[in-house]
């Protein structure tokens, strides 16, 4: 099945010449996730459908046939090109206030990160997956006792040592572009097929992938000296480090994953789809950090 | 108001169909977030400024960050800002309208 990237109807297998006018339909109707997606990915002067033809076709071809070197393309291209997404700039040496935007807002990001997790487990026959997402559930939330913090205890540290008690983090609602995040992010784990759902939410760990400057990023998420020197607090360069060492193998497994499966399964194009829509979600998301951050500036 | 852009206020682009008020006049929007985004700073930029209307404005840049130069009555000014997914001004700053 082929779905649109921007609100994830279906179409048959490879029927981009429908996919295309139903951009062009919901474009005419000034949807903003249409206009959008259309805007940021083919163009943005109105044009017939046909005429989206190749951009589309091209867009949505694997480079060489891989899978996740075309996760990684877009990832990279959204993110981490010329001009990096502007959280990333801001995390390269991040400042009080845009740690505390990161630390308000991610809370709400990890504990959907849980639920969509659970459902890649609930709706999967596959143990290697199963495995994969147990393993990845204990190192991001529940955590593998004292000596091995979550990233989610970590984060409320980070917090802890800017001056923030966790009680307040935790009591503080999101701001509107992490909620409607979390709720499509919900939503797609609860529709979607896991593979899907798989590729879109653990290819978001590419962020903190440092391998990804040998992919073509022009940046990583942060500047590695960061974690020396005291220029940030060493709980937070314990939060930081974390997701430095641990998101190379979540990323790059859960890629191998979706890569095998989405063949063996046929679906292919709907994990395209669904991944493209996750990493607009994500860019989004990213924003409501910085409105965070604002805050505190 | 004088734009340099013959889409959308905002952006440019050329999809969508909304027509909405701004300062008296009927302008393209490719959507209601860009209606949003295009008020507010034109609120900002008079509140800024203390101007009473804009004759013209030019923007460039794209969602990542813009910048644009407002006029009104021969005085010119330049910012830089964006948005915030729900079309909020997200940052705003005043720059120098000679380095626009």
């Amino acid at each position: 099945m082929t779905k649109c990237p921007a609100c994830l109807v279906g179409f048959a297998q490879g029927d981009f010449p429908m996919l295309a006018e139903h951009l062009v339909e919901r474009a005419d109707e000034s949807d903003p996730d249409h206009v959008r997606w259309l805007n940021q990915n083919l163009s943005r002067r109105k044009t017939a459908a046909a005429s989206l033809l190749p951009g589309l076709t091209e867009l949505f071809a694997l480079p060489d046939g891989s899978l996740p070197r075309w996760v990684k393309t877009r990832f990279i291209a959204k993110f981490f090109g010329k001009v990096p997404h502007p959280f990333v700039e801001a995390l390269q040496h991040p400042t009080r206030a845009t740690l505390l935007g990161y630390v308000f807002e991610h809370q709400h990001f990890l504990r959907q990160w849980v639920r969509s997790c659970a459902f890649i487990m609930a709706r999967t026959d596959r143990p290697e997956v199963i495995r994969y997402e147990l393993d990845n559930l204990t190192t991001e939330y529940g955590g593998y006792g004292p000596d091995r913090p979550s990233h989610y205890e970590l984060l409320l540290r980070m917090g802890e040592s800017l001056g923030v008690d966790r009680s307040v983090v935790l009591g503080t609602p999101p701001l509107p572009a992490t909620r409607r995040s979390i709720e499509q992010w919900n939503e797609m784990a609860t529709r979607e097929h896991w593979v899907s759902v798989l590729t879109a939410m653990h290819g978001l760990e590419l962020i903190a992938n440092r391998n990804l400057v040998d992919d073509g990023a022009s940046v990583h998420y942060f500047d590695p000296a960061i974690l020396q020197g005291q220029e940030i607090t060493s709980a937070a360069q314990a939060f930081l480090r974390e997701g430095y060492e641990a998101d190379v193998g979540h990323s790059d497994e859960a890629l191998a994953l979706s890569d095998r499966f989405a063949r063996e399964l046929g679906v292919v194009e709907e994990v395209q789809s669904v991944f493209l829509r996750s990493i607009d979600l994500f860019d989004d998301y990213l924003v409501g950090r910085l409105e965070r951050s604002g805050r505190f500036a | 108001m004088k734009r340099n852009y013959d889409g959308c206020a905002i952006c440019d682009s050329t999809w969508g169909n909304v027509w909405a008020e701004v300062e008296g006049e009927r302008m393209f929007f490719c959507c209601d977030l860009c209606v949003v985004q295009f008020r507010g700073l034109i609120d900002r930029i008079k509140q800024e400024t203390g101007w009473d209307r804009i004759d013209a404005i030019e923007i460039a840049g794209d969602r990542r960050g813009r910048v644009c130069v407002a006029e009104s009555a021969g005085d010119r000014a330049r910012f830089g800002f964006a948005f915030t997914p729900e079309g909020q001004l997200l940052r705003f700053s005043r720059g120098t309208a000679s380095s626009a």
